[in-house]
């Protein structure tokens, strides 16, 4: 039989990501779910949500004077 | 002023991890972006009710919970029931032993319950501590526990695999296989 009273603790103590439920780096379930979760992270932003906060921001404050420059808020440095 | 610009630096940030997060939800890359844009309005409105110095991801990701449940309910698609039904249909097979696809993975957290899939995401994925996955889902956080170690339970079930330890079934049949009984 398996024991599995035990309650699953990460010495490192840190609040990261994973450590906690057993979700470790020595979890293959936690691995796992990392890299499906990086994947999406590391997909690329559709301009949508640029021009979203572009409007936004706008409408917040329609007398600012910067003029519609050419560069791209969404674009990263 | 400068706090707005604080305040649409940390929005624009946060839109990857919101996307994840969506699309973890959602299920679909489309309805997770509409999901975001929401977000990102409701947070622009709410902005002066954010808390300068607190957790603005777990803010967006609260807001972003929310904003999938009212609509789930206004579709009138219900969440589905607790011990997921679907899974029993579900059968996956892991390509090759020992190593886990990402697809199978990706189908088997599909079919958690909602509840299970967000908190372990939160937790194992998003970088959350169990209190911040609480305060985000709005309960408990003996509640998130339970919930994680439920999806966790069911994960390996799905996808048979026992990263537990040393007497999972695997050890069990390499010991049978490898008892050099050979015709």
């Amino acid at each position: 039989m398996v024991k599995s009273g035990q309650p699953v603790r990460r010495p490192s103590g840190a609040h990261q990501g994973g450590s906690e439920g057993g979700l470790g780096p020595n979890s293959e379930i936690g691995r796992k779910l990392r890299e499906y979760y990086n994947e999406l992270v590391s997909e690329e932003i559709p301009d949508r949500f640029s021009r979203l906060l572009r409007e936004l921001e706008a409408a917040e404050s329609p007398g600012n004077d910067e003029g519609d420059g050419g560069s791209k808020p969404g674009e990263r440095a | 002023m400068s706090q707005a610009v604080e305040f649409k630096a940390g929005l624009v940030q946060a839109i990857p991890s919101l996307r994840a997060f969506a699309v973890s939800l959602a299920h679909n890359a489309d309805r997770a972006d509409d999901l975001v844009q929401e977000t990102l309005v409701k947070a622009w409105d709410k902005q002066s009710s954010f808390e300068q110095g607190t957790n603005l991801k777990a803010w967006l990701f609260t807001i972003l919970r929310n904003e999938f449940y009212s609509q789930m309910r206004k579709r009138g698609r219900e969440v589905q029931d607790s011990d997921g039904a679907m899974t029993a249909r579900l059968a996956i097979h892991p390509g090759q032993q020992g190593q886990l696809d990402l697809d199978d993975f990706r189908r088997a957290l599909a079919t958690l319950p909602e509840d299970q899939r967000e908190a372990i995401i939160l937790v194992g994925a998003s970088g959350f501590s169990y209190e911040e996955a609480a305060d985000i889902c709005g309960c408990a956080v003996g509640t998130i526990k339970s919930r994680v170690s439920r999806a966790r339970t069911r994960l390996h079930e799905l996808l048979s695999i026992s990263d537990e330890g040393e007497y999972g079934p695997d050890a069990i049949a390499s010991q049978v296989l490898g008892s050099g009984v050979v015709g």
